[in-house]
This record gives C-alpha cells, structure tokens and sequence, in this order.
C-alpha cells in the first residue's frame, strides 16, 4: 500500500509530497524525502513497552503504573521542569501546557536551545514575513545566513527557493541569485552566487554595515569588518536594494553566536529598511518538524511562545531564569519530565548532570542519550508515522500529519490527558 | 525601624524563593499574613526566615530591612519599593529592585540578573558584581530604566542598561557584552572595558573609561571630549549610523577587532 | 433534558418587537420555549436588564496574525495576567489576549457568538485551533478573498460562476462562514511591496481593479445563497481623503437581498477622512453616513478608536507598514500565497494628538449620524481600534451627551474645527444599544435564522441579564452606572447553560463553530477542476489534499447549507 501526500515529520520544511510504501505494518520505502525523513520513517529500534529503572537494572511495568508514578512525582515537585515538545503534535503539547499550569511547573520546549534568540528579536522589533509559497513564486535574490541548508533542511532549495520554478519565476536556477554568509566553506556556499564569508562572532557588526549602506552612511564603515571587505559589503547592500523580491534565511550561526538575539534583531532591521526600498521577507529556518508549533500553541494559551513558569498559578516569562538550560544548571528542579526531545545529547554538561539527581520521566517511542538519565520510559506512537496530528511548518502554515500505520502505542497527547486526570481527580496543591 | 531576617537553611536551598513581598512598607505594623513563594508552594516568611524586628517607624522611609543568611536564590526583593531601605549583607537572587521608584537597596555582596530591571527612581548600590540585565529593560517594552541611580562597585554581564531611557547606571569594573545596547536616554558609565558597546543607540550618554573592543564599524566619529577628574581624552561618536545616530558614546580606548 | 427558567427579565429583543416588558424565558435543552415544569433550574433576573447574547460581527481573536501579535508583544501579555481559579485558566493579555483570556472577558460582558475578522484559507487550520480554545463562545470566521489568485483569474475573465465555485470549495476546505475582502487587490500588490489607490486601479499582472473584485464577489456571495453578505475592509484605509473610496465602495453594491445587506462594510471610521494629509485630516463622517442612509443595502461597523494603548491587525499589508514608517514601531508582516497578506504594529491613540482625536469622534458621529441602528453596529474592529473590553464605555458615549460632552473637552486643541460630534444631539436608546450590540448583528450575518441574536421560542438560549435597572436609570446622566453594568453581567447564559455569574466563569464551556457550505452543481465542484488543482498543486506549496481543514478541527459543527443557483 502506498500512502500518498504524507507529510514528514523530520524537520519544518514539512514536505507533505511524500509517498510511504506500508506493509505488514512497517514502512518498507518512502518515494520524494530526503535522506533525514526517509530514515525517520525506516528506523524501527522502538521500545517494546514502559520500562522503570530499578537498582538490578531495566524493569517492564505496566502503562498505568508508569502514567501514576508520573502523575505522583510531578504532583510531589516544587519545581518541576516538562521539557521538550519539539518532535510531537499540537494536541499533545496544547495538554502539556494544561499539564504544567495544573502542577505549577516549568513548561520549556527545544526553542530554548534552537531559535530562541530569534523570538526575543521578534519581540523586540517584529517579523517581517510570509509563507513559502511567496518566495517560491516571487523571489529573485535569497539570501542564507549562518545556516547550512543543503544539509540541515536538505529539499528547501528545491522546494521553495534555489530551484523552485514559481508563478513569476519561471527558470529559478537561472533568475534567483544566492547570497550565502559563513565562517567556512560548505556545501551550501557552494552554490552562492555571492559568499560572504566573515570572522566567528562578526555577524552583528557586518548585519549593522549593510544597514548603514542600505540607508546611504557606507561612509562611516571602516574599510573591513570582520573579515568583509566594504567593497563586498557595499556590493551586497546594492544587490539587495535592487532585488525585486528578497527572501532572507538563517540559522544557528547567527542565534548561537555572541549577542544571540541582538544578532537576529540587526537582520530583522536590515530586512526592514531594505522594506522602503523595495519587498524583503525573513524566516528563521526552525529545525524540527512541530518546534514552532510547540511556540504557537503555547502563546494562545499562556501568551508566550516558551520558558512559561506557572510556579505562581499565572504565565511568567524571562528566557535565562525560566530556560530550561538554565534551571537546570543552578540546580532549580526536582523533577523533569522530557517530551519528545532528547536533552542528555543536546544540553550542556552542567545541566546534564543535574538530570543525574532529580526523577525524571520520558515520553519517547526510542531509546536515547536521555534513557540514561530517565527513572521511568513510556514509549509514544511516532507522530507523523503512527500517531495523527498538527504540526506548523517553518512559516506558520499548519498542516495536519498522517498516521500511515497502527502500532497499538498511545500517542503523547492520550498519555498527558490522563496524568492530568490523574492529578485532577486525585486533588493536589 | 530594623526588621532583621535571617535565612534559615533549606532542605533544597537551590529551589528559587520570589520574595516580592520584602519591601519596607510592607512590614510596617501589623506585620502579619506575609508569604513568599517557595518554588510552586506557599510559605509563610517565618518558615523561611527568622525575624528580627528592633524600634518601630511610622512609614515606609523609616524601615530598614536586613538580610543575612544565604539569599542567593531570593528572588524579587525590593519590587515596586518607594521609600526606605534594604540592606543585604550577602548575595542576593534575580530581579532585586525591580520597579523601584524611590528608597535604596544596599548589597555587599554579589547581586544575579536583572538587578534594577526597569528602575524609576532611589538608589541601588551593589559592592560586588552584577550578572545579567543589570539596569535594563522588560522583553519588548521601549523604554527600560527611566530613573534613579544604580550603582555597582564590581563588573557587571551582558547587556547591562538594555534599554536604558533615564536616570544612571555606574559600573566600577568591566561590562560584559554589549552594555547600553539600544539605549535612548539616560548615562551609563563604565569604568572597566567591555565589549561592543551602545548598538542601535538613538539617544543618552555612554562613557567608556577603559577599553572598548569589538567597536561596532557603524559609529560616526565626532572629536575628543576632555574627562574630567583626570582630563583623560575621550574619544566621541554620535550614535550608531544603523539607526538614527543619535546619542553619545564616549570611549578611552577603542579597537574594531574582537 | 436540563431546563431552566429565567423569572422576572425586563426584555429588550428588537428581532421581536419587545422594547422593554418584564417576562419569564423559559429554556430547555438550550433552546427558548413556550414553558418548563416547575422542577426547572431558576435565575430570578429581577427586573433587570435582559438581552439576548451579545454577538460580535468582527473581531481579531484566533489565528495567524493575531498570534503573532500575541507573541511579539510580551509587554502587553504580562500588562493583562490573571491566575489559575477554578475552572478557569490562566490568562494574559491587554490588548491581544490569550483564547481563554478572550474567551471568560467577552463571557463576563456577556457575549456569546464571535465573527473572527480575519482567516486565510491556508491558515485556516489555526483559526480552528484557537477557536477550540475559545470554548464559551461561538465561532465564525470570515475567510480572506481578497488576493486569491483563481479569483482574481476568474474576475479578470469576468466569469462570476467560476469565482463563485472557487469561493464554495474554499470555503468548505477553509470551514470558513463568509466572504472577506481586505483591501482587495492590495494585498496581491503588497507582496511586491506596492498598493493600489484606488477602487479603479489595476493590480499588477492581474489585470483587475478593487471595484471588479468587489462587485463580481458580490454577485457571487448571492449566487451562492450564504447567510452573510461580502464583509469589505475598504482599500486606502487610514488615508486622509479616503472617504470619496469608500463611497465609491458602497456605489459598487447593488440591492440583492431582501433578507440582509449586499454589503457589509467594516471598521468604518478608519474609512471617513477628509483632508489631504495628517495635517488637515478631518471628519467626513457626515458624507459617509449620509451615502449608509440613503442605501438599505449597506450595512456598516463603527470601528470605534479609543484612546489609550493597543495592537493594530489586519490583513491589509501595506497600511500597517505605512504605520510602521510612520511610527517606527516593531512590525511584522505576514504575506500569505496565492490568497491575501497582513501586518501587525502596537500603537498608541493619544489625547494630544490632533488626528486621533479626530479619529474618536468620526465613530461616534458615525453611530449617531447614521438614522437606522439596524445599519450601523458596535465594534471597535478589537484590538484595532481598542480592545473589546471597551465597549461599555462606547455604549455610554452614545447614551449620553453630557458624557461626550466631558470628552471633548479634553480633547487636543485644534480638533474641534474638523470634527460635528459637538453638534449633535441625539442619544441612543436601550433598544437601539440592543440592536446595535446583537440583534443587527443576527440580521446582518444572516444567523437568525438558527436561532441567534433574539429570545423567542425556538432561539438559542443564549441570554445576558445586565446589573441595571432601565427604569431607574436615566442613562443620559448616569453613564457611569451604564458601563459598569455592560462591563460585568449578573448572568451570562449560554445554549441554556449559566456560564458567568457577576463575572465569575463557571463551566470549562465547549462551543461550535458556525460555517457554510454552498452545495454546487458538479460541473462547478473545483475538487473536480483539472485547472484548478493543476495550478494548486504548481503554485501553492502543500499539497491540494492536505489543504482542507479535517472536520474534528471542529469541537461542534454548525454547517449552514446553502443551494448555489449557478
């Protein structure tokens, strides 16, 4: 059987082209992914059933043991961290905030370590965006900054921009140029028409050069900053200002580097005073699949996008004291419970090693690096594979993700609910 | 009036407490009913601390509160306070003195981030180091710190006076990373060096009087200001060209490279 | 089977003729009927005030853009927080607040039935979401057209049927209630950075005018027999001299529905400047009403400005990036393919500024020139013009002379001279209050007929009992007394359920979401169209069969079926 249309739920370039080949109840082909979501769908190292750690070693338990002790160790916590969220559904983290303001805890997805820096931009200047389609359709310059897309979201050039014949762009490879900016050569800047290649942590005095051009000042910028020389910078600022329609992209390099945010917010500004020249957009190119999604569900309903602390019954937000990062670093929680993300391979040792001495429950479909810190496992249908749900892709358009086949695994969402329940019934704080 | 509160210790001293409720006027008599927050629970003060109360006052601007123990991980001390003192004979948590419109709050050690976020008025004095947000502003407002003074004898973090719209901010020791940055008022003085001062600055006065790296390429260069105590020679740039280029920033030493 | 009696209501329920009798309504089940037997839950109104539910016909809660504006404004989340009580949610927000923060303010204010302002059919699927967490109101959404492309392919080939069976597919796919234009044409325009001016400019590549587009989706809105009229954000909106547009719109719309207006327009007094720029901009008000009176085929919306902080949203593009040259402010901009565009900026409406004084007076002047309430409805296009939580201060203004009287003499000087509120009279009554907040919105979106906005036998049971008494209150002096009863009611009923009582919430509360369907003969099905899905699947980016939104997006379905006559 072929399922048609699938959309995959590997990173948020959400391609929703893809035809999975099922029998027997297992995945046997996938036709259009690109190699991340292909392996998505063909891996199948899952865990049988719920399992606890015990001092002789794994033991099995049952679902309900498992979903009570939870449900008992989130209730007992003063400061209990729900972390994760980014490879799961909207339904499911819609019930993990529910979940959270109910116990009074932290509630934190992978944005925190990822884009982050990009939304604190956004609130202070905003958004200058659109849907993919428009670039697709419109775009004669694109611009990727500090990100590596043939690797990390490998079928974007080909769907929305490098390669994508759109409405008014009819042969893209010959009309659209590519602007890419590194410290290194890869295979993305490759394919650059123009490679700006500056110094590690030169980004926020390059981004703040090309503005100065844009808005007539070239004259106050030295002659080289951070490795770019004016004449490229001056050249850049030029072919921006005359493009038709500019799409600008970008990634960790500029939100992991020094000034995070402050890095963002320059090139939300540059895209906004090239804005009085002529049309540009900007979109963060998010990495998994439903991270934003985790952002929009959380915002409708606390009012932030993420790190929501309910410790005192209404929505606190402050990125740096309610991060998930760093609560655990100063040692702040007793307790975790991790959703659909693997922290123990992403977070910084200081963090992990708190995750050593406080419970900490996972609900994950695999075995990872967080097994190793987890007192409780319960496996999770895969959403997008064997569970249904929303999903929001890199530019806001949500999508509603298939379930090609039934392993008989509750999906997160079911399990969330019912420890809610649980708590509910049972009275707490 | 001195109201002496001395953290008793913790089973889990790492579990934050949000103390908004420690404000001189706040223990005006009858001081009763006062609860602070320990993680997701309620508390009542005295759990936390031990009370210590000498003399009595008749309004907020004859209390003083004193705080011994550890408090490294209290929280919001301060909040909103309009008259009379605080005095922390150690460290002290995030967010003291937010809000403060008038009084002072005195810390002889260490103070954690956001200290003075969004200050109106008094005075802050920290004998150590500020971490953080010193002085700064809240997520997405325009104007941070808008007045009153806030002084630190030590460094300070990152984005120390974020913000900032009035009143002076003093650091005595190095900055870290980008003080003053999207400052539109106000004066931010740094004795120590730091790192890629005032970006988007449109107005106010930062004064660097060790040295600068990183110098942001899009600052106009305007002339020398003479320093007085001392008469060092500042260099001047009139804002930052990205932006609308207003505002002054006054450096000693200064360098484009990291 | 859950009956209840509400005794002792002084009624107002213009759909039926009651201007104000003391009576019992008695519900069952969620619907009014004749009586209940004596074992029936009871809720002595004693005497107050009772009107049917407050219905909004266009506000900004759910979806895309809004949670964007949530989202890039943390200082108005933490401006508008209140805790976990109860059954209730936490919740923040001022002007942009979260669902449940929406939800339980319009409950308290006993509003009932909800028309999102603004839906793209690609997004449709987070309106959807939001509107699930919307729970104690009803829900519409009026879907975006303005910049569709196989729209503006089938206007341009002056093939009304076509455009109608696109609207129809879409709709059903977007689950959407009713046609939206904004600012048509100028959101394709926008996403090259430009506009258009006017009603008669063509928008690039097109080969279309704003006035071809309107004028073809209003014949095609009653081809298709909905239950709402085309819903215009007119183009030029904010632009002093823009009234001669909106005429010019209003001129467009021919008299085709014996039930409803042929044209509805919104958030007018962003739509009645005079002048030719900010420095001579004044009220046209006068005109604007003037062209509403003698056109019983238009129905309009105030759009209130109220002075004080809040978040401007719309699907107009281009304006709210003029707002952002104009006031620096952060913005942010959302162009959706093939279908529409929209801009977010925060703003503040200030006593000192000459033209936002002007822009106050324009909506009241608008309410009080325009003869028929039936014609001119409360709402401050929340948040845009201020949030909805201001209404009971817009209700009072109208009651009261002396109250605007007060007003305006706080005013900047210089507003005076180009503004006539100082010169007219007249205050609104109760029954035209009831009209304007519910009964003229039922009529106008074409949804009394399954029982809103009225309470006689066989309506929903959606009731709101206002703390006032209208006998002993003389509104013209005690406006103080008016807003505060409208702000809080003593009871907020819903589908027969009390869900407030004197502002507390007291269910958790599940709606439905009211959207229309018009069934089209088969050769006119766009599922079916070779050209049309060719042209989806090239130029869109999902894929034509995940595009529609599933039915369990919905928590409960209310489809208004409709037979197109094409």
């Amino acid at each position: 059987m072929i399922v048609k249309d699938v959309i995959c739920p590997f990173c948020a370039c959400l391609c929703d082209d893809l035809d999975v080949h099922v029998e027997d109840g297992r995945v046997t082909g996938v036709d259009n992914a690109c190699d991340l979501g292909s392996h998505k769908f063909m891996t199948d190292h899952r865990l049988e059933g719920p399992i606890r750690r015990t001092a002789s070693g794994w033991q099995e338990i049952p679902l309900e043991e498992a979903i009570r002790e939870t449900a008992e160790l989130l209730e007992a916590a003063e400061r209990p961290l729900l972390y994760g969220w980014s490879g799961t559904c909207g339904e499911a983290q819609s019930a993990g905030v529910h979940l959270a303001e109910r116990v009074g805890g932290v509630i934190d997805a992978t944005t925190s370590v990822c884009h982050g820096p990009s939304i604190l931009a956004i609130q202070e200047v905003g958004h200058p965006g659109c849907t993919l389609g428009q670039v697709k359709n419109r775009a004669d310059v694109v611009v990727y900054w500090g990100c590596n897309p043939q690797h990390a979201h490998p079928r974007h050039l080909s769907r929305y921009t490098t390669y994508a014949d759109g409405f008014f762009v009819h042969n893209a490879f010959k009309e659209r140029k590519v602007i890419v900016a590194d410290i290194r050569g890869t295979d993305s800047t490759n394919l650059a028409d123009e490679f700006i290649r500056l110094q590690p942590g030169g980004d926020y005095a390059v981004l703040g050069a090309l503005r100065a051009m844009v808005r007539g000042k070239g004259s106050v910028v030295p002659p080289e900053v951070a490795g770019v020389s004016r004449e490229q910078l001056q050249r850049i600022a030029d072919l921006c200002k005359k493009a038709k329609y500019g799409a600008f992209f970008f990634g960790m390099g500029l939100t992991q580097t020094a000034g995070k945010y402050k890095n963002i917010r320059n090139a939300i500004e540059l895209v906004d005073e090239l804005s009085r020249h002529t049309k540009w957009t900007l979109t963060p190119m998010r990495g998994h699949f439903n991270v934003y999604g985790f952002n929009e569900v959380c915002t409708w309903m606390t009012g932030y996008p993420y790190a929501v602390d309910f410790a005192r019954g209404l929505a606190f937000y402050n990125p740096g004291e309610t991060t998930a990062v760093d609560i655990l670093a100063r040692r702040e929680c007793d307790m975790c419970l991790v959703v659909a993300s693997d922290p123990a391979a992403h977070f910084p040792a200081e963090a992990v090693e708190h995750l050593a001495s406080i419970p900490v429950v996972q609900l994950d479909p695999f075995p990872n690096l967080t097994t190793a810190f987890a007192r409780i496992q319960i496996p999770v249908a895969v959403s997008g594979i064997d569970a249904e749900g929303t999903a929001y892709r890199m530019d806001g358009v949500p999508l509603r993700m298939r379930k090609v086949l039934d392993r008989g695994c509750p999906d997160d969402a079911s399990i969330l609910r019912e420890i809610t329940r649980i708590i509910n019934d049972g009275g707490g704080p | 009036m001195r109201v002496i509160l001395t953290a008793r210790p913790r089973k889990n001293p790492f579990i934050p407490v949000e103390a908004e409720t420690i404000v001189p006027a706040r223990f005006l008599p009858p001081m009763e009913g006062m609860t602070v927050a320990v993680g997701n629970r309620t508390r009542p003060l005295t759990d936390i601390f031990e009370v210590a109360v000498e003399g009595n006052a008749t309004d907020a601007a004859g209390v003083e509160v004193v705080l011994r123990g550890d408090n490294s991980r209290l929280k919001r001390i301060g909040e909103y306070m309009e008259a009379g003192k605080i005095l922390v004979e150690g460290d002290i948590g995030m967010h003291c003195g937010n809000f403060m419109k008038g009084g002072e709050i005195e810390i002889r050690g260490n103070a954690d981030g956001w200290l003075g976020r969004e200050m109106r008025g008094g005075r802050i004095l920290c004998h150590g180091s500020a971490s953080h947000y010193c002085g700064s502003g809240y997520r997405g407002e325009k104007h941070g710190m808008r007045g009153g003074v806030l002084e630190v004898k030590g460094g300070s973090g990152d984005f120390t006076a974020e913000y900032l719209a009035g009143g002076e901010v003093i650091i005595h020791g190095d900055c870290g990373d980008m003080p003053g940055v999207e400052m539109k008022g106000g004066t931010l003085t740094i004795h120590g060096s730091c790192t890629r001062p005032c970006g988007n600055m449109t107005g106010g006065t930062c004064t660097v009087l060790g040295k600068v790296t990183g110098m942001l390429p899009t600052f106009l260069r305007a002339g020398t200001v003479t320093w007085e105590p001392g008469g060092v020679i500042l260099t001047r740039f009139e804002g930052d060209v990205a932006n609308r280029g207003k505002g002054t920033l006054l450096a000693r030493e200064w360098q484009y490279t990291p | 089977m859950t009956e209840l009696l509400v005794k002792n209501a002084y009624v107002i329920d213009p759909l039926n003729g009651i201007r104000g009798e003391v009576m019992d309504i008695a519900v069952r089940d969620g619907w009014i009927v004749e009586s209940v037997k004596d074992g029936a839950e009871v809720i002595d109104a004693s005497g107050l005030l009772t009107l049917p539910g407050g219905i909004d016909s266009h506000t900004h809660i759910c979806g895309t853009k809004v949670n964007f504006g949530r989202y890039m404004m943390p200082e108005d989340m933490r401006a508008g927080r209140t805790a976990r009580r109860g059954v209730m949610h936490s919740t923040s927000g001022y002007s942009v607040p979260t669902t449940y923060g929406n939800s339980y303010r319009y409950c308290a204010m006993g509003y009932t039935s909800v028309l999102e302002g603004a839906m793209a059919p690609l997004e449709a699927r987070h309106t959807h979401e939001e509107f699930a967490a919307t729970p104690l109101q009803d829900t519409m959404a009026n879907t975006l057209f303005d910049g569709n492309w196989p729209v503006m392919e089938a206007v341009r080939d002056r093939d009304v049927k076509r455009a109608a069976a696109i609207v129809a597919w879409t709709l059903s796919a977007a689950k959407g209630f009713a046609i939206k234009l904004t600012n048509p044409g100028g959101s394709e325009a926008w996403g090259w950075g430009r506009n258009v001016q006017c009603i008669r400019e063509t928008v690039p590549h097109f080969g279309v005018t704003p006035a071809e587009i309107i004028e073809t989706l209003i014949r095609a809105n009653e081809l298709l027999r909905l239950p709402h009229s085309v819903h215009l954000h007119c183009n030029n909106l904010g632009v002093p001299g823009n009234y001669t547009c909106t005429i010019g719109s209003m001129e467009l719309a021919p008299d085709l529905n014996p039930d409803r207006q042929s044209l509805y327009l919104t958030h007018v007094q962003f739509h009645a400047y005079g002048g030719t720029s900010w420095k001579d901009i004044c009220s046209k008000a006068e005109p604007v009403a003037h062209a509403v009176n003698r056109r019983p085929q238009i129905t309009i919306d105030m759009g209130q400005m109220m002075f004080g902080k809040t978040t401007t949203m719309t699907a107009d593009g281009p304006m709210e990036f003029n707002l952002y040259r104009l006031h620096h402010n952060k913005w942010s901009n959302h162009d959706v393919e093939l279908e529409t565009a929209s801009g977010i900026i925060p703003v503040y409406y200030s006593r000192t500024s000459v033209v936002n004084c002007v822009m106050w007076a324009i909506g009241l002047e608008l309410a009080l020139l325009v003869a028929d309430p039936w014609q001119c409805l409360l709402a401050t296009d929340n948040p845009n013009g201020g949030p909805f939580i201001r209404y009971p201060e817009i209700i009072a203004l109208l009651m009261s002379r002396r109250y605007r009287e007060e007003e305006l003499a706080t005013l900047a000087p210089g507003t005076l001279s180009r503004i006539t509120l100082p010169a007219l009279d007249r205050e609104l009554d109760w029954h035209d209050i009831a009209v304007m907040t519910r009964a003229g919105q039922a009529r106008a979106l074409g949804i009394r007929s399954i029982g809103k906005g009225h309470l006689g036998i066989g309506a929903e049971a959606d009731i709101a009992v206002y703390p006032l008494r209208v006998d002993e209150t003389d509104p013209s002096r005690q406006y103080q007394d008016v807003i505060r009863a409208f702000r809080k009611t003593a009871w907020t009923v819903k589908q027969g359920r009390p869900v407030a009582r004197d502002g507390e919430i007291l269910v958790p509360g599940v709606n439905k979401t009211i959207w229309a369907q018009s069934r089209v003969p088969a050769e006119f099905d766009m599922g079916k169209d070779a050209e049309f899905a060719k042209n989806f699947d090239r130029y869109y980016t999902v894929r034509m069969s995940n595009y529609p939104v599933q039915d369990l997006y919905l928590q409960r379905s209310l489809c208004m079926e409709s037979e197109a006559q094409l």
